[in-house]
């Protein structure tokens, strides 16, 4: 492991707007999760998936979660 | 001088015809109400002429003044008009606004003008997705008027509403009535009663019967009498019933409606009937039965 | 004419700033962008750590080169990438039309023509704009961590994928609009891309006019600056079919009724 965290560590600037892009992919969501009052499906559910399925759940919530009506 | 006229319009689905050879005229200037129940074509009937489906035969014809893609002198309002939500009111209004050509600016003027005569002026700023069955219906109504149609056609716009919803809609549209042309669909005929000058009724695909609101209020009304006594009428009513003058009599515990062959005769005959006076008269009224029974009769 | 395409423009692109795909389409292509260089140059390392590797055995995998990354990058926007695309925008028409908004919008004098074509245009600038600034951020990745790849190679390439995008973007509008449910809309598109990838793999000489080519010519360029044989033939097709499948789209959309039976 030491290895690879080394690895990580000397690359840290390119490894941080991956990072940072993840957020503000969660963070987008969630802020558009909370102020809409009714998703598709119940929104703790939809929080859940935005916060633990990296990348995948917030594209899971634009794309289904939201209603776009 | 009529708007629009159509002529053996049918358009069939399947080979069943949901609307069959109807030849409508709507005259330029008068509120015309399509009236009939569910299913009976109103709905098919107003797409064709807002061209959203194409008849199977028949023609229409906008008056020759107005020139062009009719769409651009027809204002519709769905049944259940769908917007989208995450435009506000105004935004939304603005927009249908400058789809049917107005400049921006105009567009703009003609969208708060039109929103003030919905009464959403307040509401204006608001998602649509956040406004209610009768906000929607006035937005709808508004969007419909903004390019200042020559013909605006509205589709069942009080069904969905609740009583206070409805007065509203049909108070807007007797204001309406003084600027431009209505032709809407209903399925109440009360609401065609209040604000329509003309009537269609259609059923199953066919008008059946046509006219001006009077003329056929002339041709269908019966006078009426309402009579309300404080002790029983059975009696009196069955050593009446025979008498020619009469047409129909409905008898609800102590109030008895009496459609009559005319007016003079019966009104003589009954004041003149001392068995009526014994019951103790507590009511006694000339009026004329609505169209309600004829509409019922045709429904049936 | 104009100036309803442009009102109706601006409503596509409202709606695509509202509901924020403006910012998660290009993000996700970012993200897939970089994520081949970089998982690339940490491969070894990654291997070693989770692997599972007999202690002591050395792990000697050649660095890719940075054609290869790039070439693998591509592989995942095709999957991936086409993937989120369509899950976007397969309701661009149909959408409407299963929620009915399309019918207070096509009974004003509006031109079927520039309904579709104002669709046409945002999604490809969305679409395009997304993979452009992914692509880019796989170029920087590649070039600070495996190795630069000449320019010529990079944007000549870039844009013959760029040309793929564009006709599988043409082909979901097109079924979008003909077709109300936007799951087969979604199968129907990716379906036919994957074919044609398929079909060009295996049979290259067959379907030397297919667009389904393009992706591979774009891969060759990076490799060697140089497309593959018939690659303007693939090209014009590609115009061609595009162009073809536009004024389908509209020809039929113009024959079929705007509402359905309701009563």
């Amino acid at each position: 492991m030491d290895e690879l965290t080394q690895a990580l560590q000397e690359n840290w600037a390119l490894i941080a707007p991956v990072l940072i892009l993840q957020a503000i992919l969660m963070v987008v969501a969630l802020i558009d999760c909370f102020k809409h009052d009714k998703t598709n499906g119940p929104q703790w559910i939809w929080v859940l998936v935005i916060v633990f399925i990296n990348i995948i759940g917030p594209i899971l919530y634009f794309v289904f979660g939201r209603r776009n009506d | 001088m009529s708007l629009i006229e159509t002529a053996r319009l049918t358009k069939k689905y399947n080979g069943n015809a949901a609307v069959d050879n109807v030849s409508l005229s709507i005259r330029e200037g008068m509120c015309t109400a399509l009236l009939g129940p569910n299913g009976a074509g109103k709905t098919t009937t107003l797409n064709m002429l807002t061209g959203l489906i194409k008849p199977t035969e028949g023609d229409i014809d906008f008056n020759k003044d107005y020139a062009g893609d009719r769409r651009k002198h027809i204002g519709y309002l769905p049944q259940h008009p769908k917007f989208y939500g995450w435009m506000t009111g105004e935004e939304y209004v603005s927009f249908s606004a400058e789809l049917a050509g107005l400049s921006k600016k105009k567009a703009k003027e003609s969208t708060n003008e039109m929103l003030s005569l919905v009464g959403l002026k307040e509401d204006r700023k608001k998602k649509v997705s956040g406004y209610s069955g009768g906000m929607k219906q006035r937005l709808g109504i508004a969007q419909a008027l903004v390019h200042e149609p020559k013909l605006v056609i509205l589709d069942e716009p009080v069904s969905a509403l609740d009583p206070i919803g409805r007065r509203e809609i049909l108070e807007l549209m007797k204001k309406l009535k003084q600027h431009t042309s209505i032709l809407f669909s209903t399925h109440v005929l009360h609401d065609a009663e209040e604000v329509s000058d003309d009537i269609f009724i259609m059923k199953k695909g066919k008008i059946i019967i046509e006219g001006g609101l009077s003329e056929l209020q002339r041709k269908y009304q019966q006078p009426a009498f309402f009579i309300e006594t404080e002790k029983a009428m059975d009696n009196w009513l069955s050593s009446i019933n025979e008498k020619s003058w009469i047409r129909q009599s409905k008898l609800d515990k102590k109030k008895l409606t009496l459609t009559v062959e005319d007016v003079d005769t019966a009104r003589d005959a009954l004041l003149k009937d001392p068995m009526l006076h014994k019951l103790k008269l507590l009511k006694f009224e000339v009026a004329k039965t609505s169209l309600e029974d004829l509409f019922m009769k045709v429904m049936r | 004419m104009m100036k309803q395409w442009g009102v109706l423009f601006k409503k596509e692109w409202t709606e695509s700033a509202r509901n924020f795909k403006w910012l998660w389409l290009p993000v996700v292509f970012i993200l897939l962008g970089v994520m081949q260089p970089l998982t690339s140059y940490y491969f070894a390392d990654i291997i070693e750590n989770f692997g599972g590797l007999p202690e002591g055995a050395v792990l000697d995998i050649p660095p890719p080169s940075g054609a290869e990354v790039l070439a693998g990058t591509l592989g995942q926007f095709s999957q991936i990438g086409f993937l989120v695309l369509v899950l976007a925008f397969m309701g661009t028409v149909a959408g409407e039309k299963s929620h009915g908004t399309h019918l207070m919008v096509l009974v004003k004098p509006v031109s079927y023509f520039n309904y579709l074509t104002a669709k046409w245009v945002h999604i490809l600038l969305i679409s395009l704009s997304s993979f452009v600034i992914g692509f880019a951020g796989a170029v920087y990745y590649t070039a600070l961590l495996i190795e630069t790849v000449p320019v010529n190679n990079v944007l000549s390439g870039g844009a013959v994928y760029a040309l793929w995008i564009t006709f599988f973007m043409t082909l979901v509008l097109c079924l979008s609009a003909l077709i109300k449910s936007t799951a087969i809309v979604a199968f129907g598109s990716l379906g036919t891309a994957l074919l044609m990838s398929v079909l060009s793999m295996y049979t290259p000489d067959l379907m030397k006019w297919s667009p389904g080519m393009l992706s591979s010519h774009s891969q060759m360029l990076f490799f060697s600056g140089n497309a593959g044989d018939g690659f303007w033939v693939s090209v014009g097709m590609t115009f061609i079919l595009i162009t073809g499948i536009m004024i389908l789209t509209i020809y039929l959309f113009n024959k079929k009724e705007v509402a359905g039976h309701t009563e």
